[in-house]
């Protein structure tokens, strides 16, 4: 049989197939692969651009039918707007017109710096309560043993599922009984809550992974327990934490609901405070824009800094070797 | 420089009254000052659990562990001033090579400066042979580089205990000896009193002083690295230490005119009362042999038992071969040298004196007749006396 058979490597090539044997199969995949992840590109990325290009359109632009791609008459029209109306609402009205004889006068009546700042607040405190509540609990869930443990850990998954406005009227009601109606600490108190949960699931897989010969070791080197934890626990655990601080934070800052409700507009953290911008009919959308920019801004640079430990802490490679 | 004391130790995980299990069962040991103590045993015997109850990281059940007469159960590891290697060797993983050999003297309340700490840390850093390492993490180290820094984490602080926790398991077969001979040498030099855990009989009977063997929480010899290989206490310690493991078989004693006779499966020897320390009774016994002992019937002296060998396989290490094959009371694995012209299925002959003969009693497996050097040597040194002087092994 072999010698009637013309090629010798026959036998090699029953399995094969066009698509992925071949050059040409091999071009057709890297082809669709490569447009598909365009889509994709262009499907996460799409909002980002138009909040962009919408930012730097004049009043008039935005509201041409059909809407322009890119600006054809580029404007920081918004930019302007959402920088007056910062002056005027943080009262520097007179400071600017007695320095540079610029009298800001806008119709819009909202800080930006101030949603900043209350948003920073709201986000690093419910970061800290979320990372010491969780890596406290994380910690003895995974090096104790006693009875529910799988039932608490069970729990904290379910609340992770939970819809949080689903608790919202007894939540309201335990605010109300606790007097913190329109006070940034009870925005602190339920994000904090809320990630909480969160900071136990990552921080137990990273305690879980944890070699106990790394703690004995420090124990034989004469480590009090508190020292352990400071020298040897948490510099190990630094890209988890980062990853769990991160988490916390994004979620106080971007969370609208609680911040909706629970606020008045003098104490509104950013995405209430962004809401604020759009007035019924009357939206200037380029202002919006603009200032989700300026607000993004200091997020995004900040994240694109600790991002990696942000991956690595997820993906939990931290300890090797 | 600690004389240690491990007095009727007792370790029982979990509920003592119920289920609980028993890790170490009434254990005694007694290490010199300065002595070289290793554990071993199989897995789960106990060994580890004793050297973490005496470093205390596990606290006993009952009993006392002493550190020169000081009883030490309830002082914490941290404050016992013992030092450890880990069988992963359990480096911090973010500090460098510098800070984890430094980081335990910083700790230590001993008013060092950090330049001191910095002079030691080279001094033992240089030592070892790392010293170009103190900048990495442990990260970028090989094996032995890891386990040298390991090393010398637990040599900076001069403690009173060196605890190794099968420190060279992780290490490859080459590097393995290399550094046993090392921690020997280090354990020579500085001194320190040292406890080993390790289910390596080889690297015990290398590295120890004394042997502790372990069986199941309970001890079955403390001796000499000698006397556990020729006097075993029991079948277990017999099996145990020695590569390849010992020839058993089942046979009876019986009365002979000098001394006894030894019947095995198909052949029966005779051991002549110079052979005997003590008296054995007649009745069953577990017959040792080390595949050491065996000789090719004829290259030595001719005296003892003598049978035919139907050769299965021939596994040849260098000089000497181990033989496996087929006797008349059964599977025989023989080390012998001169095997250049066997082959599988040939016939050997094989021989060994009666002191190298262990019994055993069958029903308690206890020690009957352990392996005689002395005895051996003098009967050498009588057929060669005009060439054996000063000779000694």
């Amino acid at each position: 049989m072999a010698a009637q058979d013309p090629d010798p490597a026959a036998e090699f090539r029953r399995n094969e197939s066009w698509l992925f044997d071949t050059t040409a199969g091999a071009y057709v995949r890297k082809t669709a692969v490569s447009l598909l992840t365009l889509v994709v590109f262009a499907f996460v990325l799409f909002p980002l651009y138009w909040m962009v290009v919408t930012a730097f359109k004049t009043t008039a632009e935005i509201q041409q039918i059909p809407p322009t791609v890119y600006p054809n008459d580029f404007s920081l029209e918004g930019f302007r707007l959402v920088v007056e109306s910062s002056i005027q609402a943080g009262g520097y009205t007179s400071l600017f017109a007695n320095l540079f004889g610029w009298q800001a006068s806008s119709a819009i009546d909202i800080d930006i710096l101030s949603l900043v700042l209350n948003s920073l607040k709201v986000a690093v405190g419910a970061g800290a309560i979320a990372l010491v509540l969780g890596t406290a609990a994380s910690y003895v869930l995974s090096r104790r043993d006693f009875v529910g443990k799988n039932a608490l850990m069970s729990i904290f998954l379910a609340s992770l599922m939970f819809p949080g406005t689903a608790i919202m009227v007894p939540e309201w009601e335990l605010v109300s009984a606790l007097g913190l109606f329109n006070t940034h600490l009870v925005l602190i108190f339920i994000y904090g809550a809320m990630t909480a949960p969160f900071v136990v699931w990552l921080m137990k897989g990273f305690f879980d992974d944890f070699p106990d010969s790394i703690i004995e070791a420090s124990r034989i080197d004469q480590c009090s327990s508190i020292e352990t934890f400071w020298y040897v626990i948490v510099p190990m655990a630094r890209n988890s934490l980062i990853a769990s601080f991160i988490f916390a934070f994004l979620l106080a800052w971007n969370e609208l609901v609680f911040a909706l409700t629970l606020l008045d507009n003098s104490r509104y953290t950013v995405p209430p405070g962004l809401l604020t911008f759009v007035q019924g009919f009357n939206t200037q959308w380029n202002v919006v824009a603009a200032a989700s920019i300026i607000i993004s801004l200091p997020v995004l640079l900040g994240l694109a800094y600790i991002q990696r430990y942000f991956v690595q802490g997820l993906t939990g490679g931290a300890i090797k070797g | 420089m600690t004389h240690l004391t491990v007095d009727g130790v007792t370790k029982i995980f979990g509920d003592p009254d119920k289920d609980g299990v028993v890790a170490v069962d009434e254990l005694d040991i007694d290490v010199e000052d300065g002595e070289f103590l290793v554990l071993l045993g199989p897995s789960g015997c106990g060994k580890t659990t004793t050297l973490r109850m005496i470093g205390g990281l596990e606290t006993p059940t009952s009993g006392e562990i002493r550190f020169d007469d000081v009883v030490v159960n309830d002082i914490k590891a941290r404050n016992r001033d013992v030092a450890m290697v880990f069988q992963d060797f359990a480096l911090y993983p973010h500090m460098t090579v510098r800070e984890n050999l430094g980081f335990g003297l910083k700790r230590e309340d001993n008013g060092m400066s950090t330049a001191d700490v910095n002079e030691r840390v080279e001094e033992v850093a240089t030592m070892l042979e790392i010293e170009q390492l103190l900048n990495n993490k442990p990260a970028q180290l090989s094996g032995g580089q890891k386990q040298r820094v390991a090393l010398g984490r637990a040599i900076i602080r001069e403690p009173r205990l060196f605890l190794f926790d099968e420190p060279l398991a992780n290490l490859d077969a080459k590097l393995r000896k290399t550094m046993r001979t090392e921690i020997d040498e280090l354990q020579s030099e500085v001194g320190i009193t040292s406890a080993y855990v390790t289910h390596n009989q080889e690297e015990a009977m290398t590295i120890a002083d004394k042997i502790a063997v372990l069986n199941d929480g309970a001890l079955q010899q403390l001796g000499r690295p000698e006397e556990v290989f020729n006097e075993p206490a029991n079948l277990f310690v017999a099996q145990f230490v020695g590569s390849p493991d010992m020839n058993i078989y089942d046979g009876v004693v019986e009365e002979a005119a000098d001394g006894v006779r030894v019947e095995l499966d198909g052949v029966s020897f005779e051991l002549p009362s110079d052979a005997l320390d003590a008296e054995v009774p007649p009745g069953g016994v577990n017959v040792g042999f080390r595949p050491q002992d065996f000789y090719q019937t004829g290259k030595r002296r001719a005296d003892g038992l003598t049978f035919d060998v139907d050769i299965r396989v021939i596994e040849p290490v260098g000089t000497k071969a181990i033989v496996h094959g087929d006797g008349p009371m059964g599977d025989v694995t023989a080390e012998i040298g001169e095997f250049h012209g066997l082959s599988a299925g040939d016939t050997l002959s094989l021989s060994i004196a009666p002191e190298h003969v262990y019994l055993f009693d069958a029903e308690t497996e206890a020690l009957r007749k352990g392996r005689r050097i002395e005895n051996r040597a003098s009967v050498q040194s009588q057929s060669q006396s005009s060439e054996s002087d000063g000779v000694e092994i």
